[in-house]
Parts: structure tokens; C-alpha cells; sequence
């Protein structure tokens, strides 16, 4: 029997813009496009399963074809289920390293220098290239030492003194890999006399999802959902998150790909740069000394497709003396876990390459963005220094207070 | 959220205005969702097609003082000859700025060919659809060649050349047709019937062996003067690629406009986007208005999906929302609304008035002619009937005119919103650039 509850798909007019504006599409022939794999397939897809196609693997779950669409098809949506739905559930060591962040995180951030000096090592990479499918050409994330959540808990005190408070949803880059963005976080929304709240979260499941352990997704979005919910029961206190594809997630994925009831923290969630433009707007700005930069920012496809890239610009234009050159958004190609397969690697670079050929034409002071992987993305590619943009505010508001 | 101008919609109407306001200084935000229909356009630009939908009209700026008096309600009536003619002008100067160059046949119309092969008159081509060289050879009689590439389903050369020869222009003019395939590798290895015309495009803008495709057209088209090929010579690229091919094959070439995705239409689309980016304009396109504060008659604020908290202030606003199928009106078995602040519109009662029985009936259908009434300014009246004085409304979603019928569609969204545009900044800046009465 077919579902007559989800036939979104018959919204589809079959234009095909949104394989015209398909990253993925754009560079590659063994990907169809959004409209095929997307609409087009799910009507075959519900009749016989057997019908799936290899292509969907491709699929980057960039959002950008539901930016384009004019008959507001939920398309990315689409595809992600019919991976989870059809697709054969085969073991990939791979795939589960990949997508358990807080299990690697947590025994990498213990052994960090270790775990930083061996994905370093040419053997290392190698073996994991033959062996994990894992691209050796790729650079790994740097693991922090200890925990994010381990240093607030020792300066959760400094906190208590702010009239308003805000919960912050740091994800598992800020826990284990850049707790510099986090402690940023904190010092900003301090400066902006807003005091933080951390609860027990865990990986909000973006690559969980991105990969189809729906399930693992779902456990994971329910545990947040309650402990979120908890934390802003019968307040109208905001939660945070300093990654734009959090964010998403929290806010739109938990419904509409999970299914899961998120009504008691879809209102309170907002992506960091947000909340401080309204701060800013208000006049609550603190003192900023001037940064004499040349920043060129790219803007993360789940911001884009949230609408809040405007959020991120017009607080970046508040440093005195930043000169900032837009680099009008295109994928960076990374896409999270994406870029770290090998049959995805070429596929990533060259969706890439515009954006890095970009960057190095205004050849910046530093680049900015909004996403962890995207930084990545970049950094490996450009050379250049890539930072959020938090982390320049506080740059400039650190600046003062040295002063 | 401030800005100077609040433009809803990121159309062919919303774009303009967007430039205009831009370029003149102000800061201005279009907040689009989903691509506009210049996807789905030829990528030509209309002026006045035609008149009651009966005779070609030959020289529309000769025409338009009567069309106007014959009109008075029509948006051409508000915006008045001379800003019309200056929106031509200057709309063809900003997309000028980002090298994509549109051709005029002087103050005359010229006709382009639709993928079916009729024609239509239109006003602006591009330069592979309508220049002097192309005219000039057609009055030659010039033996034409129709080639396909294989594996495009969206095209069939044979059909456009039996409607072409139907045609009395192109009495005497020998048609054959043709298809060639693509060299390289980096055809589709699995299904070579899936290409669309995107990804046709792309191979084009990937810089492909130009040669190699010049002399397999050269090998189909032999002696013909004109060669007719759908519209995908590339979104990037498309000038470089147009001349190489051009000097290999010695043939004058002809782009003919695809069904959707419209490469001549991405290619506007490109283009006044990047002028608008390079104006220092901002462009929000994930997201939707979906309603605003009206109070004694004047938009306070503005709110989206996904920021429904965050209010967006201007002192002015344009609504460029589109007719039906962009949703900027939405109908039911009754009645017919404008989504974000319930303007009021002129619509016929009665669904039965909508629309004639016959699809391609001479009277065309009523509900194109629906939308948001307004007055000479462009400004709407609110629910209760109160005029908007801050509100301008362009393109698509005004009523009053019948574009598929009229030929005026791309004509109207430029003209309003480049009066929209001229009146805002007048407004803000205190320059005065025409007193409309």
C-alpha cells in the first residue's frame, strides 16, 4: 500500500532547477541530480524497493535544491530517508567511526597528542586509505586535549552573576576539538552581560543522519530534545549552537527527516550569530577595537538555507576596520562526513575548487565561516587561516580589554 | 533588522528594483524563495507582444501611448512611456555590466523561435538568439540546420522543423535536421537519455573539445548558413563558447530556448544576481515572508519562516511575490488572497469566470489578468481598504494585465519595478527624478 500521508513528492513540477543548482550534479555525472533522485525515484522507490539506485550515496545533503525549488519540495528530505529506508545496510567500520563523535571524541581527546601525532603519520594514513576507505590526501582534525564541557564545569561558577542566561549547545567540535570556539562562545555572550548554561547533550546526529544510522539519529535527538526541553521548560530562554548544521538539526531535521515531536525546543533554538545581532541592534554592543583585516567570508550551505546568513554578516560588519569581501555562497564540498570517503574525495575537491580558487584570488588576512567542516574544507585547501565568526569578536573584544 | 528597502521576492521585478535602489546608494534586502520564473523563461524580454492578443505589434514604443490610453488601468498606464523606456534602457545597461549583452532590433520587435518552433515577437535577445548578423541572413533565405545533441530528451528537431516550415517567414528556406554526440568521457556513463539541459550546459562550461563538436556540427549542417541548436551553450562561458564556434564552423549560430531548466533564462538570472552582489545589495534566499504589521497605512515590519521573531524594518518595501504558481496569490474553490499582508485584489467572483474551457482559447484566461490592486504609485490597499503609501508592488502580482496574451510579462516586471525602484529612491534621497503628475 502506498502512504497517501507522504506524497510531498507530487508537488514536484519536474523543472529541474534544483539539479541546476546541485553541487554535487554540477561536477559529477555518476550523481543524477536532486529532481531524479529525489521526487522523480521515490515514486518508484514506493512501489518496489528494489528499485533504488546507487546514485543516492552521492547525495551531500546540502540543502541546496530545497533552497531552489519554487514548489517547496522538501527534496534533501526525500533523498535522506529513501537512503535510510531502501539503501542495503551493510557494516562499514568506516561509516561508524566516522558518525560516533562523542565515542571517538571522548577516548581522543584523552590520548590526544597521541591520536594528533599518529593521523599524522604517512603509514598511518595509508593504512586507513587501503584499508577504512578513509581518503589519505585528507587532513584529520586536530583532537583537543580533555573536554570543552570538563573546563566549564571548573568555571561554571563565573556564570552564575548575569541577570539573563542563554543555553548553549556547544556540539562535539567545540567538546573535543576546538575549545577556543567554545570559551569564545562563553566570553562573547558574557560581554554581552548574558551568562551560559551547558547541559548534558549529546552529538546532535548530523552524521549520524548524513550516513543513515536513523536510528542511533533518533536516540540521540531524543536525549537532546528532553534534556534541551528540561533546561527551557516554561522560559523563553534560547539555546544556542555555534555550528550552523547543529542548529539545523535541532531545529528542522528533528522533524522533518526524524520525525520527532521537537515543539518544546524548535522556538528556543538559535544559531549564535542570531542572537547576537539582536543584541546588537538593541545597542548592547561591547567595545570592539578596530582589526585592520581582510577577512573574506563563505557562507555554510544549512545557514544558507535557514535564511541567517544575513545574522552573520551584519555582526561581522559591527568590527571597526574588518574589511570584509563575501565569497557568495557556493558548497565548499566537504559536507561533513562527505569529504572523507574515498569515493566521495574527487567529488569533494572539485565541488571545492571554485570557492578555494576564490579565496585565493582576494588572498585574505583570514577566511570566516560559520561550520567546523567547512573550516576544514578550507584550510586544507587555501592555507589560509579559517576561524568562526565568534571567534573574531572576541579577537576584537579581547583586544580591548588588553588595552 | 534594518535596511532602506525591503524587497519580497527575487524575480525579474524584485531584481531590478534591487539594482535601482542598490546602485543608487541605498541598503537594500531581497528575500526570495525558491528560484524566480526566469528558470522557466526564454530569456528574451518582452515589451508588447502583441495586441489583444490578435496582431503583432512591430514597433511597441510607437504603439504604447495608444496601448496606454486604450489601459488606463494596465501597470504600463501607471509607470508611463518615458519611465518604461528608460527602465529598457537601464535594465539593459546593468546586465550589460556583467556581460551578458542584449540585442534590439532598433525600436522594432524581432521574433525568436520557442522550442516547438513558432514564434513570438519580443523586444531584448541574446546575442546567439537575435543580432543584425542573424537578421541579415535571414533575409537571405538562408538554408538552416537543426541539431540536437543525442542523449537530450527534451528536444526534437524534426517537430520544430515541420512547424517552422508551416510558417510563411520561413517559405523558401530549407530546413534539415540532426544530432550529434558529444565527444569525451564525460558523457553519462550509465544512461545517456538522462541528459537535461543543465547538464548539457555544464559540459559546455567544463570546456569540452570545441573542435572536435565544431566539425561533427560542421559534418551534419554542410552547406547551411544558420545552425539551430538548443539553448545550452553554457552559463559561464556562453560568449567564449559562441565565438569559438562560430569561427570553426563558419555557421551563424542560433540558440533556441529549451523547456525548464532555461539556460537563457539562467543566464539573466546570473547576471542581475551578480550585479545586484557587486552593488553591495544583500540577497536572502532561504527563506520566505511570511506576513508584516500594517498600521495606519504603512508596513511597520516584516517577519519570515524561520526567524518569525526577528522583525525586518524599512522605511519602504516592495512586494514582488509573482502571480500563482511563485505563490504571491493563493486561490481555493472561492476566493483568492495575497498571502503576506491580505492586500486587496481584483479578481472575478465566481471560480466558474476564472478560466475559459478551452486551454489555448483566443481570449485567453481571466485569472492571468488577476492580482493586487493599486494605485498610480504601485501602492496597494490593505485588508480594510486603506492605501499602503510605503508598500510598491511590481512584476507578476499586479493585476490588470494579461502577460501571456499582451506579450508583456518580462516588460511589466521591469517597467514597475524600476518605477518602484525610481520612487524609493526619491523618496530617501530627496533627488527628484520625475514628477509623476
Amino acid at each position: 500500500m502506498i502512504n497517501l500521508e507522504n506524497i510531498s513528492f507530487d508537488h514536484c513540477i519536474k523543472c529541474t532547477i534544483c539539479t541546476g543548482y546541485c553541487p554535487v550534479a554540477r561536477v559529477t555525472h555518476l550523481y543524477p541530480g536532486p529532481k531524479q533522485s529525489g521526487p522523480d525515484l521515490e515514486r518508484l522507490r514506493i512501489k518496489n524497493p528494489e528499485l533504488v539506485d546507487a546514485s543516492l550515496k552521492y547525495c551531500n545533503n546540502c540543502k541546496r535544491c530545497e533552497i531552489a525549488c519554487a514548489s517547496d519540495v522538501k527534496i534533501a528530505d526525500i533523498i535522506g530517508r529513501a537512503k535510510w529506508k531502501y539503501s542495503k545496510k551493510r557494516f562499514s567500520l568506516r561509516n561508524i567511526l566516522l558518525t560516533r563523535t562523542d565515542l571517538i571524541g571522548r577516548v581522543a581527546t584523552f590520548f590526544s597528542p597521541l591520536v594528533n601525532f599518529i593521523t599524522r603519520v604517512a603509514a598511518v594514513k595509508f593504512f586507513l586509505d587501503i584499508f577504512l576507505n578513509i581518503p589519505s590526501k585528507r587532513r584529520f582534525p586536530k583532537y583537543a586535549y580533555k573536554t570543552f564541557r570538563g573546563w566549564f564545569q571548573r568555571n561554571k561558577n563565573s556564570q552564575m552573576k548575569f541577570d539573563r542566561s542563554i543555553v548553549y549547545f556547544h556540539g562535539c567540535y567545540v567538546n573535543y576539538n576546538d575549545h577556543d570556539l567554545g570559551k569564545a562562545v562563553v566570553k562573547v555572550l558574557n560581554a554581552l552581560n548574558i551568562g551560559v548554561i551547558i547541559t548534558r547533550e549529546k552529538c546532535c546526529g548530523v552524521p549520524l543522519i548524513a550516513n543513515s544510522y536513523l536510528k542511533k539519529a533518533k536516540k540521540q535527538a531524543n536525549h537532546n530534545i528532553q534534556i534541551l526541553g528540561k533546561a527551557v521548560e516554561s522560559s523563553e530562554m534560547k539555546i544556542v549552537s555555534s555550528s550552523s548544521s547543529c542548529a539545523y538539526a535541532l531545529k528542522y531535521e528533528y522533524t522533518n527527516l526524524l520525525e520527532l515531536d521537537n515543539t518544546r525546543i524548535a522556538g528556543h533554538i538559535v544559531y549564535i550569530s542570531e542572537i547576537i545581532y539582536q543584541e546588537f541592534e538593541k545597542g548592547n554592543i561591547p567595545n570592539m577595537k578596530p582589526m585592520k583585516l581582510t577577512a573574506a567570508y563563505h557562507a555554510p550551505c544549512h545557514l544558507e538555507r535557514m535564511g541567517g546568513v544575513i545574522y552573520t554578516i551584519g555582526i561581522l560588519e559591527k568590527i571597526p576596520g574588518l574589511e570584509l569581501k563575501l565569497l557568495h555562497s557556493e558548497c565548499c564540498g566537504m559536507s561533513g562526513t562527505y569529504g572523507f570517503k574515498n569515493e566521495c574525495y574527487q567529488i569533494s575537491q572539485d565541488i571545492g575548487s571554485e570557492l578555494f580558487s576564490k579565496i585565493d584570488a582576494i588572498k585574505p588576512d583570514l577566511v570566516i565561516t560559520d561550520c567546523e567542516t567547512c573550516k576544514w574544507q578550507i584550510e586544507e585547501n587555501t592555507g589560509y587561516e579559517t576561524i568562526h565568526p565568534v571567534t573574531l569578536l572576541s579577537r576584537a573584544i579581547e583586544k580591548v580589554k588588553r588595552h | 533588522m534594518n535596511y532602506d528597502c525591503i524587497i519580497i521576492g527575487g524575480g525579474i521585478a524584485g531584481l531590478t528594483c534591487g539594482i535601482k535602489c542598490t546602485g543608487e546608494g541605498l541598503r537594500c534586502a531581497i528575500i526570495s524563495s525558491g528560484m524566480s520564473a526566469l528558470h522557466f523563461s526564454s530569456g528574451s524580454i518582452d515589451l508588447l507582444g502583441s495586441r489583444s492578443g490578435q496582431n503583432v505589434v512591430k514597433e511597441p514604443y510607437a504603439e504604447l501611448g495608444r496601448f496606454i490610453e486604450e489601459n488606463p488601468g494596465h501597470p504600463y498606464s501607471k509607470c508611463g512611456q518615458d519611465i518604461i523606456q528608460k527602465a529598457f534602457s537601464f535594465f539593459q545597461a546593468e546586465v550589460r555590466a556583467q556581460a551578458l549583452v542584449l540585442f534590439s532590433n532598433g525600436d522594432k520587435n524581432h521574433f525568436h523561435v520557442t522550442p516547438i518552433g513558432t514564434l513570438k515577437p519580443t523586444f531584448f535577445s541574446q546575442k546567439s538568439v537575435f543580432n543584425k548578423k542573424i537578421r541579415d541572413a535571414f533575409y537571405r533565405k538562408p538554408k538552416i540546420a537543426i541539431i540536437n545533441i543525442e542523449g537530450f530528451r527534451d528536444y526534437y528537431p524534426k517537430m520544430a522543423a515541420v512547424n517552422l516550415k508551416k510558417n510563411r517567414l520561413f517559405k523558401g528556406c530549407e530546413i534539415i535536421t540532426g544530432s550529434i554526440v558529444l565527444p569525451g568521457e564525460k558523457l553519462n556513463p550509465k544512461n545517456p537519455h538522462e541528459f537535461r539541459s543543465i547538464d548539457i550546459c555544464r559540459i559546455f562550461d567544463s570546456k569540452p573539445d570545441l573542435d572536435k563538436i565544431a566539425s561533427r556540427i560542421s559534418s551534419i549542417a554542410g552547406n547551411a548558413d544558420i545552425v539551430g541548436i538548443p539553448a545550452f551553450l553554457g552559463l559561464n562561458n556562453y560568449n567564449a563558447i559562441l565565438k569559438s564556434l562560430r569561427e570553426m564552423t563558419g555557421y551563424i549560430l542560433y540558440e533556441i530556448p529549451t523547456l525548464p531548466p532555461s539556460i537563457l533564462g539562467m543566464r539573466l538570472d546570473n547576471a542581475l544576481k551578480a550585479r545586484y552582489a557587486e552593488l553591495g545589495g544583500v540577497f536572502i534566499a532561504g527563506d520566505r515572508v511570511i506576513g508584516g504589521k500594517i498600521l495606519n497605512g504603512r508596513v511597520e515590519y516584516i517577519y519570515t519562516e524561520n526567524h518569525p521573531e526577528t522583525r525586518l524594518y524599512a522605511p519602504s518595501y516592495v512586494l514582488s511575490t509573482g502571480s500563482f504558481f511563485s505563490g504571491g496569490m493563493i486561490s481555493d474553490a472561492e476566493k483568492i488572497q495575497e498571502p503576506v499582508f491580505g492586500l486587496c485584489l481584483e479578481y472575478a467572483k465566481g471560480r466558474q469566470n476564472w478560466h475559459r474551457p478551452a486551454f489555448f482559447h483566443p481570449q485567453s484566461h481571466p485569472f492571468l489578468s488577476f492580482g493586487v490592486k493599486t494605485d498610480e504609485h504601485l501602492n496597494p490597499y490593505g485588508p480594510s481598504g486603506e492605501r499602503i503609501g510605503n508598500l510598491f508592488c511590481t512584476g507578476a502580482v499586479l493585476s490588470n494585465y494579461n502577460p501571456v496574451q499582451e506579450g508583456t510579462g518580462s516588460g511589466v516586471a521591469i517597467s514597475t519595478g524600476f518605477w518602484a525602484g525610481t520612487q524609493i529612491v526619491q523618496k530617501e534621497t530627496g533627488q527628484h527624478t520625475r514628477n509623476h503628475d
